[in-house]
């Protein structure tokens, strides 16, 4: 098992963060190589750039503590994994954007690691200009 | 007009898999003949013994510590320096075609170019080729070549070996008649094979030139790097039976497990399958289970490749030929790296910086109209490495090197090897697995020693090391590194290999495990 964590500061408020993370239909708008997010109950579907769908269970939609949390269930080769997003109000100016990964086999978080680092980056420019983008 | 230059590489080749450097199975005459014609290298060297770090050396010309590629899975940038650019600036066109490798291979999200324009089948390629065509082995990944299997050879597909296993680690699946790791009995037709598919796509782009362009076309073979599945067609060609053992492999396995004892302890961890240092080696494969019939058959698999390589070479310049232009012709032929193939009981590569890794061939034909044939021929035995690569080729068009490579235009002959201070050659491995294992070697080349420092990681404390003397031990099987009488000659190399070495000015971060 691997954990992989990504964050970054967003100079905005924790309620505009999560308009975008908080709906898991804006995924395209900030996920590399993702094209089309539908939701239907608990599941969610994404189409990759490349043609291969990604199935995932909403596991957590926490509108209170701004979590979301999810599990990739097909068809990439994994055994075992939970995203989880944080939104945080931590007394800082904006608020921090928190975004960990559970997964194995452990070569998936090479992979996972590397997009999901890319995801936060392009969600923190889309909300702010100024952004502490960290891995 | 000007020169034209073939630049060749395979992948994973070892330096006596060729005829020209003394292999006695795979018939490679296509590449002896233009050896006999041209300059061998003998002590050629990659910079990093696994192929992104190794590609993005030959394409930059830089050090490892300067392209920032410290180990497989970290992208080489798309702006990053190429030689490529250079020479089309010069008015060259350029083309690579079969395996980069200069970004990941493992992209389910289709983050990088040269996947993106695989996956769509752009060819306008990118980092100054103006066209690209890419491969790597059999039908995985999003390459240009899977592509064209997936369209109009979908039955294929399953005829390779399936490189990953469910668990996403490269297979340990035993095939062939020996049971080794990474073996299949390919039933795919020989004519849809990678290195056909290469060298067809090169003589297509060569037919697309104008007779007075001058070109630079990287032809870049996938093999012969496992799996080990040639068309079973070619079978025929080498009964492993009938292999000797490799001069490199203690047949007594005492004296095997001694001499493996008597190096870093990462080498007997991996020959107990108690360490995974390298993503490519299958990670569940136990190294001192591997018997002398799977050497044999593994061995015999890499000559069948080698032997497609050498004649879909041999077609390529028949082409050329063909076109008129073999008078202005230079040849470059390379690989990124070795292979075990049974030296020490091993397979695969890793953190050994051995010859069996890291010495390579390298050729290098000049063209006749400039000088080159019988005039050309030599055999260097002075260090060289692929960083030279690249102010090579800019040599040869007749432009200044830029600033950023660093390496020099490869010698003649040790005449002027000498004369222009060819003394050393560096190679590095740096490694971060998920696991959190790292491994760092340093090593330098010089004086027929082979050196290597290994830095503190979580498997060695700084302390260990391996000393070579390539005359006395050619096979490297005894380690000077702890030898009080050759304490001095140590710190020599190591002062030296501290005062010539690039140290990465960053780990960037890996973005897929290959």
């Amino acid at each position: 098992m691997a954990t992989i964590r990504s964050h970054a500061r967003v100079h905005r408020t924790a309620e505009d963060v999560w308009k975008i993370v908080g709906d898991p239909t804006r995924i395209v708008e900030w996920f590399p190589g993702v094209t089309e997010a539908t939701v239907e109950g608990n599941n969610r579907t994404l189409m990759l750039k490349a043609g291969l769908p990604v199935h995932e269970e909403i596991v957590t939609l926490d509108h209170r503590m701004r979590r979301f949390q999810y599990r990739i269930t097909g068809p990439l080769p994994i055994k075992y994994h939970l995203g989880t997003m944080d939104v945080i109000e931590d007394g800082e100016p904006g608020c921090l954007l928190m975004y960990s990964t559970e997964i194995s086999p452990d070569p998936m978080a090479f992979v996972l690691d590397g997009v999901i680092s890319e995801g936060i980056g392009n969600l923190a420019r889309m909300l702010n200009d100024h952004t502490e983008e960290q891995r | 007009m000007g020169r034209k230059i073939l630049f060749i590489t395979t992948d994973q080749m070892r330096y006596d898999a060729i005829g020209a450097n003394g292999g006695r199975v795979a018939r490679t005459p296509n590449i002896d003949s233009f050896a006999a014609d041209g300059i061998s290298y003998d002590r050629a060297q990659p910079q990093n013994v696994v192929c992104m770090p190794s590609r993005s050396t030959m394409v930059t010309g830089q050090n490892v510590g300067t392209h920032g590629v410290w180990m497989n899975g970290v992208p080489l940038p798309v702006d990053s320096p190429s030689v490529a650019a250079v020479l089309r600036d010069a008015g060259y066109r350029t083309a690579l075609i079969g395996k980069s490798h200069f970004e990941p291979l493992l992209d389910p999200f289709l983050r990088f170019e040269e996947n993106q324009q695989g996956f769509i089948g752009a060819t306008e390629g990118h980092r100054g080729f103006d066209h690209m065509e890419l491969a790597t082995h059999g039908a995985a990944g999003f390459t240009h070549y899977s592509r064209w299997i997936r369209q109009n050879h979908p039955e294929a597909i399953g005829m390779f070996f399936q490189v990953l296993d469910g668990d996403l680690e490269v297979s340990d699946v035993p095939g062939g008649d020996s049971g080794a790791p990474q073996i299949k009995h390919n039933a795919v037709p020989r004519d849809w094979y990678h290195t056909d598919w290469v060298a067809d796509r090169t003589i297509s782009w060569l037919d697309g030139l104008n007779s007075d362009d001058d070109w630079f076309c990287w032809m870049s073979f996938p093999d012969p790097h496992h799996p080990w599945d040639p068309p079973e067609s070619e079978l025929h060609r080498v009964d492993w039976r009938e292999l000797d053992l490799p001069v490199g492999y203690p047949q007594n396995q005492a004296e095997r497990e001694a001499i493996i004892d008597a190096k870093p302890r990462h080498w007997r961890l991996w020959y107990d399958g108690k360490l995974v240092s390298n993503y490519e080696a299958p990670g569940k494969w136990v190294p001192a289970t591997l018997t002398a019939d799977q050497i044999l058959e593994v061995n015999a698999m890499a000559h069948i490749e080698n032997e497609l390589i050498d004649e879909a070479i041999g077609r390529v310049l028949a082409a050329i030929e063909a076109k008129g232009w073999s008078d202005d012709l230079d040849i470059v032929f390379t690989t990124d790296h070795g292979e075990f193939q049974g030296d020490f009981g091993f397979l695969f590569k890793g953190p050994y910086h051995v010859d069996s890794l890291m010495r390579i061939p390298l050729i290098w034909r000049p063209a006749p109209s400039a000088g080159g044939g019988a005039d050309a021929t030599a055999r260097v035995s002075k260090p060289v490495g692929l960083l030279d690569l690249a102010p090579t080729f800019c040599a040869i068009a007749g432009v200044q090197p830029p600033e950023w490579m660093e390496g020099r235009p490869l010698p003649i002959d040790d005449a002027d090897a000498t004369a222009r201070g060819f003394e050393r050659v560096t190679t590095e491995w740096d490694s971060r697995q998920p696991d959190g294992t790292e491994i760092h070697l340093r090593t330098i080349m010089r004086d027929n020693f082979v050196c290597t420092t290994y830095q503190p990681g979580t498997v060695h404390d700084g302390t260990e090391g391996e000393l070579y003397d390539l005359v006395l031990d050619p096979l490297q099987q005894i380690n000077l590194w702890d030898d009080p009488e050759r304490r001095s000659l140590r710190d020599e190399l190591l002062i030296d290999l501290a005062a010539n070495f690039v140290e990465p000015i960053e780990f960037r971060h890996a973005e897929a495990p290959v």
